[in-house]
């Protein structure tokens, strides 16, 4: 066992999963700690080997999605977030986190608008890990679920690069079914360096098997979530 | 003092204060030799209103019942609070505070309690339905986070009637109800998404009842450290207001929820309806967890209706206060006295603090953005005493304004009505199932609420167990859901009751039903039945009708007697009346009287957690309880229009003895999956269960307990209570029926792999034979269309 990772999880005001990521990065090792993004700055981040952008509605989405969220962090931290995942370090965006991540355009070029139904959907969702140069495969069978909770899912690439981004790996988690109307179904992307993720699915809400939707047909022993993180940290240590 | 002044002042202001009221109020001040302020005269109409003071539930009723006359000193005190102390003494260390704060506590283990409250948003929903709904939804999250010193919030809920939807056009002045369910959908959502609090359970009825008077349940489940729930007021502990800025809107809430809905409230009464901001809410929420855990707070309550007055009064109940009105951070200039002290302003609470501790809680106010401002002292002058711009606006002895009149009510019960149990033979015996199947499955009340349920963040804070929708296809309703404890191995079952149609014919009956409805869904998911705890909510038409009293008294006799045999406390509850609507011919439109029950139960261990959709091919499908002709209220009934007014009744002895069973079976294991039956009967529960897709099945009624011979329509759709559906693996069968010996019990069918049917035989005659898949398309697809 070598030391432990240490997991910054920021909160903005509307920034409501944290608490749910928190456990799930502890469960899987790490060393979690949530900081009030008022209370933040370069110094503290860089104390941290993952930082962590989790889901919920920042600033209320009221602009869109992210958008306030991605300003205050580029007033408070200025290069600092860009220059983060440079070394030795992650950044992850669930959800909310990953609206902000693409607001920051700190991942391949795109947003996330309204899901095609005008609906919030809450559901469970069928999904493909991407095989091509991923870390994430061996920790997963091809075809994982997870819950999504969102308003604003769809993908829309920049300059049609949806198809690019699924062939070149970018793309490392698809929708296995259209849900809310993204690009190539894709559901999350990271970038070239493979150091920034984010994705819209919750694998935060997928620890235990009992979190399933249909608990006496899982089979593994513990939920995709747990995989997913653990991916993570083990990729860091 | 004048007493023709005060009564112009009570029309003028619209205090909605009556006679008796008006002349406590003239003897008070004449004995002070002077004139009330406006700041007094609203703080006592604030306090003194329905809404506040729940003066029905105390009123004393002269009541006459088969010509005796008896009186009934307080619904409240006589059919709840008392046979809640009794279970209490019977149950120690279960119940914890109950009726003393926000809400009623229950206890699971050393470390945590569990507290809940249900409030009804009615009045602000018919009018403004998207901000009506969100600001139920936020202010009962705020009973909870002014529960002891401060719960967390881990779930919401809501019981939602709506009027028809497919309603041609609208002929009074009305929101179309089918805009009201969007809005205030969207509201509820908004609300609870937004915050993080995930929207877990929830009931809809549409029908033409509510037309003209939606009716919108709020709800809210909280956590709390069992050290946590006792809070106190001092002498010497100052006031502060934490939250949103005070301005004008929501003036007057409280008082235009304790009266009618007029052809006018759609343009008049929008100034009482609030502005909902979820994300300032979740500030105070963290704002508020944060003080609570660095041992800050000594007392705290929400600001709801009746706004700062009604917070403070409440909270400095026979001690004393002294406020600066000044110090209240404003949103709006030029606010007069009691427009700050009455205002419902949203998203604000009021702490009891030490003085030594303001600097901390500012600091922890800083980090969350929250602001807070510090109003005003507690003392024991058993006076509040109010400044406003160095002048003295208010000096009310609190003794007066905790003593209004005692309302008086008459009512009497005459004997029940003659049956209307028509000649339904014909029907009952030649009838096509698969039309009727066809017509009941996509009826509004009995078809998959899926569209609105995946509108809710059902899985936030990642607790969610058994979720409203389950199984693979993730459509199957459950029949109560279940939460898990962070850091405990305990489990929260939450299971919801509504039962109007049932209360039009028999409230006493509806009450029980009820009571019985949400044991069962608890004991099916795994609850342990002797640790289930009650809410209570009643929504009335217009109470002064001594015909819907009538209906009121029946209703809580009706959930007293059950509760009292079941042993369960009510540990929180809220009336609301005046649900009735203004016609332009001055015709009044009433709701039907509308109880809604919650329960919450507690799950031992994991294991015992149970779902209720079929598992696989062959296995058993056993019944347990009676089916009686009990079709009176049913949805079959209101689907095909006959007439039958056998509401479901109730053997508690026996329902409880069914209920203690299933959990014997529950804890050793013995069961694949468990559904409770209610509405749409036995029929219904079973296709729900079957929706899994996994397994085809046959059925054959002949087996089916009955307590005399009756029609195979009613064995099919009667809702008879205490009845559940079983399935259970052919290796356990024999301990099963060992353990349910001596009570209804039977193997009624099983289920197959070699096709995905439904077929349903009587001996050797086949009643229906339909693809499964064929009929949860009719089922699903009912809402999709119109939502």
């Amino acid at each position: 066992m070598g030391k432990k990772i240490k997991a910054i999880i920021l909160k903005f005001p509307g920034t409501n999963n944290d608490v749910e990521t928190a456990r799930a990065l502890k469960i899987v090792g790490a060393e979690p700690d949530i900081l009030p993004v008022s209370l933040l700055s370069k110094k503290i981040i860089l104390n941290y080997s993952l930082l962590v952008l989790a889901g919920g509605f920042s600033y209320g989405d009221y602009v869109y999605a992210g958008k306030l969220a991605a300003l205050e962090l580029k007033k408070k931290l200025n290069d600092t977030i860009f220059e983060f995942a440079e070394k030795d370090r992650f950044i992850l965006g669930i959800c909310n986190g990953f609206q902000i991540l693409l607001e920051l355009n700190m991942l391949p070029e795109g947003f996330l608008a309204q899901n095609k139904n005008k609906h919030f959907i809450c559901q469970w969702c069928k999904l493909k890990i991407n095989q091509i140069n991923n870390f994430f495969t061996k920790y997963f069978p091809d075809e994982i679920e997870l819950p999504v909770a969102h308003f604003e899912g769809k993908f829309i690439s920049k300059n049609n690069n949806a198809e690019k981004y699924v062939n070149n790996g970018s793309a490392f988690i698809l929708y296995k079914e259209d849900i809310n109307g993204s690009e190539k179904n894709i559901a999350g992307l990271c970038d070239k360096n493979k150091k920034i993720f984010g994705l819209m699915p919750h694998p935060e809400r997928f620890i235990y098997k009992e979190e399933y939707h249909s608990p006496d047909i899982y089979k593994k022993k513990f939920g995709y979530g747990y995989y997913f993180f653990k991916a993570l940290i083990d990729f860091l240590k | 003092m004048n007493y023709n002044k005060l009564v112009y002042l009570n029309q003028k202001r619209n205090l909605n204060l009556r006679k008796e009221d008006l002349i406590l109020i003239y003897n008070y001040y004449k004995k002070l030799r002077r004139t009330p302020t406006n700041l007094e005269i609203e703080i006592i109409a604030q306090n003194w209103s329905e809404h506040c003071k729940h003066r029905i539930f105390n009123a004393e009723i002269k009541y006459k019942e088969n010509k005796k006359e008896k009186i009934i000193n307080s619904l409240f005190n006589t059919f709840i609070k008392k046979t809640t102390e009794k279970i209490i003494t019977k149950k120690q260390d279960f119940v914890i505070n109950p009726f003393i704060d926000n809400a009623g506590f229950i206890k699971i283990n050393n470390k945590y309690s569990i507290c809940a409250k249900v409030e009804t948003h009615n009045h602000p929903s018919a009018i403004e339905p998207y901000g009506g709904a969100a600001t139920g939804i936020g202010g009962v999250i705020r009973d909870i986070l002014g529960a002891g010193c401060g719960a967390k919030p881990i779930g919401n809920i809501n019981a939602l009637c709506f009027g028809n939807i497919e309603l041609k056009k609208v002929n009074e002045d009305i929101i179309h109800p089918r805009k009201i369910m969007r809005g205030v959908v969207a509201g509820i959502r908004d609300y609870g998404n937004k915050m993080g609090i995930p929207t877990v359970a929830g009931a809809i009825i549409f029908s033409n009842d509510y037309n003209f008077n939606p009716l919108v349940f709020c709800g809210s489940i909280g956590i709390i450290e069992n050290k946590k729930i006792n809070k106190e007021i001092k002498e010497g502990l100052k006031i502060i207001v934490a939250g949103n800025r005070t301005g004008r809107d929501g003036l007057k809430g409280a008082i235009f929820a304790s009266k009618s809905l007029t052809t006018k409230s759609l343009s008049d009464d929008k100034k009482a309806v609030q502005i909902p901001n979820p994300i300032l809410e979740k500030q105070l929420l963290e704002f508020i967890l944060e003080a609570k855990k660095e041992n800050l707070i000594c007392y705290i309550t929400d600001c709801g209706a009746g706004g700062l007055s009604s917070a403070i009064c409440e909270m400095i109940y026979n001690f004393g206060a002294v406020i600066y009105l000044d110090k209240v951070h404003l949103l709006e200039e030029n606010m007069l006295a009691w427009e700050i002290f009455l205002s419902e302003t949203q998203e604000r609470m009021v702490l009891a603090v030490n003085e030594k501790d303001i600097n901390k809680l500012k600091k922890i106010a800083r980090i969350y953005d929250v602001e807070i401002s510090e109003i005003g002292y507690i003392n024991d002058s058993q006076k509040i005493k109010i400044y406003f711009k160095n002048k003295l606006e208010c000096d009310l002895d609190l003794d007066f304004l905790n003593s209004p009149v005692q309302k008086k009510l008459k009512c009497t019960i005459s004997k029940k009505a003659k049956k209307r149990e028509k000649n339904n033979n014909l029907l009952f015996e030649n009838f096509n199932l698969k039309r009727i199947l066809n017509k009941v499955l996509s009826n509004l009340n009995i078809c998959s609420k899926r569209p609105i349920i995946s509108e809710y963040d059902f899985e936030v804070q990642g607790n969610t167990l058994i979720k409203p929708v389950m199984s693979d296809e993730q459509d199957v309703p459950a029949d109560g859901v279940v939460l898990r404890i962070s850091d405990v191995e305990k489990y929260l079952a939450i299971g919801l009751s509504l039962l109007p149609e049932y209360g039009k014919i028999e409230c006493e009956k509806m009450a029980k039903s009820s009571v019985d409805e949400v044991v069962r869904q608890l004991v099916v998911v795994g609850a342990n039945p002797e640790k289930i705890a009650l809410l209570d909510n009643f929504c009335c038409g217009n109470i002064n009708r001594e015909k819907e009293l009538k209906k009121l008294i029946l209703t809580v006799k009706g959930i007293s007697e059950a509760a009292e045999i079941f042993n369960l406390p009510f540990i929180s509850g809220k009336d609301s009346f005046y649900n009735y609507y203004v016609l332009k011919n001055g015709r009044e439109k009433n709701i039907p009287l509308t109880l809604l029950i919650t329960g919450l139960g507690i799950i031992e261990k994991k294991k015992e957690i149970t779902t209720n959709y079929i598992k696989k091919s062959d296995s058993l499908i056993c019944i347990v309880g009676f089916t009686n002709d009990e079709l009176g209220g049913s949805i079959v009934n209101s689907v095909l229009k006959f007439q039958s007014d056998n509401v479901p009744d109730v053997d508690f002895e026996l329902s409880k003895k069914i209920y203690e069973s299933i959990y014997k079976c529950i804890r050793k294991n013995l069961i694949l999956s468990a559904h409770d039956i209610s509405e749409g009967g036995f029929i219904i529960a079973l296709l729900e269960m079957l929706f899994s897709m996994r397994a085809g099945c046959e059925i054959n009624l002949d087996n089916l307990p009955c307590k005399k011979n009756i029609s195979n329509f009613s064995k099919l759709f009667s809702e008879s209570n205490s009845r559940i559906l079983l399935e259970i693996k052919k290796s356990k069968i024999l301990k099963v029926k060992k353990i349910f010996i001596n009570l209804p019990f039977a193997i009624i069918g099983k289920t197959t792999n070699k096709h995905k049917n439904i077929i349903i035989k009587d001996g050797e005659k086949i009643l229906l034979n339909e693809e499964i898949r064929e009929l949860k398309n009719i089922w699903e697809k009912r809402l999709k269309q119109l939502y």
